[in-house]
């Protein structure tokens, strides 16, 4: 039995058009043989009216600040897959073509009980493959498992699987029915060199391993998920990214023997990004061990995404998402870190050039007590990370001259640096992002790249 | 239902969540060049072009407002040395740096676990020179005398099963 299962992204089945497409491409599948087992994410992307976002959004409109139990929230953002999963399978219905809807835990996908970012334990896939045996095409909501706790409670509690949860399903389902390949389908016809909006031109990559594919995803490209990679992977499983709207053969994600050598893989971009640097030449270093302690406990504890960490005798520093700054500034800005007790220091944290409300207040407050010093924290905002990213090419000498070089002649101001076996990451302002992409693309001649 | 193959069993899909392993990679040499004067940047790539005519390769690049700092294998800190002397004497080369590599899979996506692996690291009384992330892993360059206690710290309170 050859089967192959078929992954289908938001805007893959976000409008009856595009479903009816996604459905012939499961039906033209079945006529070439396979049996093919669909798997979907929800209906459309942000803002669409299935989508998980705005399924959260009905629950933080009722009251912002009230945070939703993350019990509650799994049972409300597995709808959206519920209902696509259920669509999906009528319009194949339509086609003439018997298909069955599945949750995840009816398609037999255990996970731990983290809600909101469970992993997938096990896979008993009887019922798929009954389905199978019937005729029929088997149409699971992507994103989702069941925990069973173990208290004897009936039906076991519904979990979704957190970033990447439907490409994980898709992957861990096709591992669990030994299938032939999983193909995951979106918008771009494969993994690329670069982001197209910033370069036209750049191709399709035909294959890209493993950790090629991780990295792009972890430096913000992500086309697919390295959890659904990693089980491919393990398990010999053959994984396509392909473009639902285009015949292009899109890409083939393979293991590292199939790349010996080195080769620059693409340019990849995180944006929205907010840089902060904590000035600490007016800390010994035993309190600074305190106060870096405290800024990374406060981070930890907030579940703050850091990028391009930076620590130095002086000063430490990292970037955050935009999106997370407003927590980060409410908890930091105007904080006092007490670091003696018995000769009555006090630091406060100060974001900015001008002391804010809180920081002031806080000021005030502690006038008379002791010795107040200020950390002064630069803030720069607008930040964008363009990362090249490379299979065993970053040790290679000049490689660091080579982006800075291409990056200065072309009046792009780099902030800061970061690398790691895989990737060089440099961040520029936002507003030279696409320049900055660009830039690499061009020195490190991608456009030629297959 | 045999016919379908091993999938029919229940099997261990994914990683579990957070750090599997700790590693240590020995031999390095960290680099501080400072008090550049003048145009920073275009001293700093004058630098580099230099480093890497000499064929060493560099990792860890820090920019600072007066230079930088890097990495470079230990191997290479003499013909560094060599080479940076034409630049001036404004540089040190410490030579006993290791690199302490944890492991995690998708480690972004483990809200906090990047701030805990620097802060335990901090915490602890351990200076980290530099640090570097990737998909599965962070890098963290210390001294090689607090590279065993960093990783044992790493192994007794971040691994389920050090």
């Amino acid at each position: 039995m050859k089967i192959k299962v078929m992954k289908f992204g938001g805007t893959s089945v976000a409008k009856a058009e595009s479903r009816m497409i996604s459905a012939m491409r499961v039906i033209s599948a079945k006529e070439q043989g396979f049996k093919p087992v669909v798997v979907v994410s929800a209906i459309g992307r942000k803002g669409a009216p299935y989508a998980t976002d705005t399924l959260i959004n009905v629950l933080r409109e009722i009251d912002p600040n009230v945070e939703p139990d993350a019990r509650e929230l799994d049972l409300l953002v597995a709808c959206g897959e519920i209902m696509s999963a259920v669509i999906f399978a009528h319009t194949l219905k339509t086609l003439g073509h018997s298909a069955q809807a599945f949750r995840g835990g009816q398609a037999g996908i255990r996970t731990d009980g983290v809600y909101g970012n469970a992993r997938i334990v096990g896979i008993n896939p009887v019922s798929l493959i009954r389905s199978i045996e019937a005729g029929k095409i088997p149409v699971v909501c992507g994103f989702q498992g069941v925990y069973a706790p173990g208290d004897g409670s009936p039906g076991g509690e519904l979990t979704t699987l957190g970033r990447g949860g439907s490409d994980t399903t898709g992957a861990a389902i096709g591992a669990a029915l030994n299938a032939d390949a999983v193909e995951i389908y979106t918008d771009v016809d494969g993994v690329k060199t670069a982001d197209p909006d910033a370069v036209k031109e750049a191709p399709t990559l035909r294959q890209v391993t493993y950790d090629e594919v991780a990295e792009i995803a972890h430096l913000g490209a992500k086309v697919v998920h390295p959890r659904a990679a990693e089980i491919a992977m393990n398990y010999g499983i053959p994984l396509w990214v392909k473009n639902t709207f285009s015949d292009d053969v899109g890409t083939e994600i393979v293991t590292r023997e199939h790349f010996p050598g080195r080769r620059v893989t693409g340019v990849t971009h995180t944006g929205k990004l907010v840089y902060l640097q904590f000035d600490l030449n007016i800390a010994t270093e035993a309190d600074r061990t305190v106060l870096e302690g405290r800024i990374y406990e406060t981070m930890e504890r907030y579940g703050i995404g850091l990028f391009m960490l930076n620590l130095s005798p002086s000063s430490t520093g990292f970037a955050l998402p935009r999106a997370q700054y407003p927590t980060v500034k409410a908890i930091l800005d105007g904080l006092v870190i007490p670091v003696s007790v018995e000769e009555a220091r006090f630091y406060l944290i100060q974001i900015g050039t001008k002391p804010s409300m809180d920081v002031e207040t806080q000021a005030t407050l502690l006038k008379g007590m002791g010795d107040v010093r200020i950390v002064p924290t630069h803030l720069t905002e607008g930040c964008t990370m363009v990362s090249l990213v490379g299979h065993e090419y970053m040790q290679q000498p000049g490689v660091y001259l080579n982006v800075l070089t291409a990056l200065v002649n072309g009046q792009v101001t780099v902030l800061q640096t970061s690398d790691s076996d895989y990737s060089l990451s440099v961040l520029v302002p936002e507003a030279d992002t696409n320049r900055a992409v660009k830039l690499l693309h061009d020195r490190f001649g991608l456009a030629e790249v297959s | 239902m045999g016919a379908i193959g091993r999938g029919s069993a229940e099997t261990e899909f994914e990683k579990k969540r957070g750090v599997s392993h700790v590693e240590i990679r020995h031999g390095f040499s960290q680099v501080h060049v400072s008090r550049i004067v003048g145009e920073v940047m275009a001293e700093r790539l004058r630098i580099m072009d230099l480093v890497s005519k000499a064929g060493i390769s560099i990792d860890f690049l820090k920019l600072t407002p007066s230079g930088m700092s890097f990495l470079v294998a230990e191997e290479s800190a003499d013909l560094l040395e060599t080479v940076l002397l034409q630049c001036g004497d404004h540089f040190s080369v410490r030579r006993d740096r290791s690199i302490v590599l944890v492991y995690a899979v998708s480690i972004r996506d483990e809200e906090g676990l990047i701030a805990a692996i620097v802060r335990t690291a901090i915490t602890n009384g351990i200076r980290v020179d530099h640090i570097g992330d990737m998909h599965d892993r962070m890098l963290m360059v210390v001294r090689n005398v607090d590279a065993e206690r960093l990783a044992a710290l790493y192994r007794e309170t971040l691994l389920e099963i050090p």
